[in-house]
């Protein structure tokens, strides 16, 4: 399916439009994190996979685990560690 | 009236208000009154930092706040009332960065209720903050992982509440 993922904190200085858009094989959260390291890999020299492993996935709602069914809508934020306050 | 303040400030939209904060929590009924306040500081690990620029994904981050005065008012309430506020965009030295202020009877529960909320906004809240130092570097800050103990990849340390980020206030 067709995922636009929104990027935050670190992500967002690989990719200055803030977002990308993925076709991702499955219907799992977990394919999504497979899309995103294979086109990060490709795509951003300066990634880190480091950083991609202790990120997390959102919808609006809540968090998204591994298991979880990506939303219908296709609408995703990756959200690495934060650091609020 | 409801017992829950919360929202999210652009810097272009001005600065985070205490004072406005602690009329919110007020009551004639609530004798204790507490307030954390989080500005930026001007040195972190040595390096002299200019400024810092939070980011955010809003929409999430607000549900954090709501939940977390949701859970301070089933432990300390019922009679609690909540503020929780954050700065987005590119603060200086010295602005405020997050207010989170609690109103209850009496002072303990306030105290509780005030340092239950915080926690949660720092180690929850989707937010991330990018320090700018001196020398014209900038870095974004090491953090809290939010993936949880199901995804493969783990918790970069626990959470108890008296570790020291990155740039805590």
């Amino acid at each position: 399916m067709r995922v636009e993922l929104s990027l935050f904190g670190a992500f967002r200085d690989l990719e200055p439009r803030g977002s990308v858009a993925l076709d991702v094989d499955g219907e799992r959260v977990r394919d999504l994190r497979v899309a995103l390291e294979a086109h990060a890999s490709a795509r951003w020299p300066a990634f880190q996979p480091g950083l991609l492993a202790v990120s997390a996935f959102a919808s609006e709602e809540s968090i998204l685990r591994e298991d979880d069914r990506l939303p219908a809508d296709g609408k995703v934020a990756i959200l690495p560690p934060v650091s609020g306050g | 009236m409801s017992d829950l303040e919360h929202f999210v400030r652009d810097v272009s939209e001005g600065a985070l208000d205490p004072a406005a904060a602690l009329d919110f929590v007020s009551d004639p009924g609530f004798g204790g009154i507490t307030m954390f306040v989080g500005k930026v500081r001007d040195l972190n690990h040595g390096r002299r930092v200019l400024g810092v620029s939070y980011d955010m994904f809003d929409p999430l981050a607000l549900k954090v706040f709501e939940r977390a005065a949701a859970e301070a008012t089933a432990r300390f309430g019922p009679r609690v009332r909540v503020h929780v506020s954050h700065a987005k965009g590119r603060l200086g030295v010295g602005d405020i960065a997050v207010v989170v202020a609690a109103g209850t009877p009496h002072r303990d529960e306030a105290f509780r209720a005030a340092r239950a909320v915080i926690e949660a906004v720092k180690h929850e809240a989707p937010i991330w903050k990018q320090e700018h130092y001196e020398d014209g570097d900038s870095v974004w800050s090491e953090g809290c992982s939010l993936c949880g103990g199901d995804a493969g990849p783990s918790h970069e340390h626990d959470h108890d509440h008296d570790h020291d980020h990155d740039h805590d206030h």
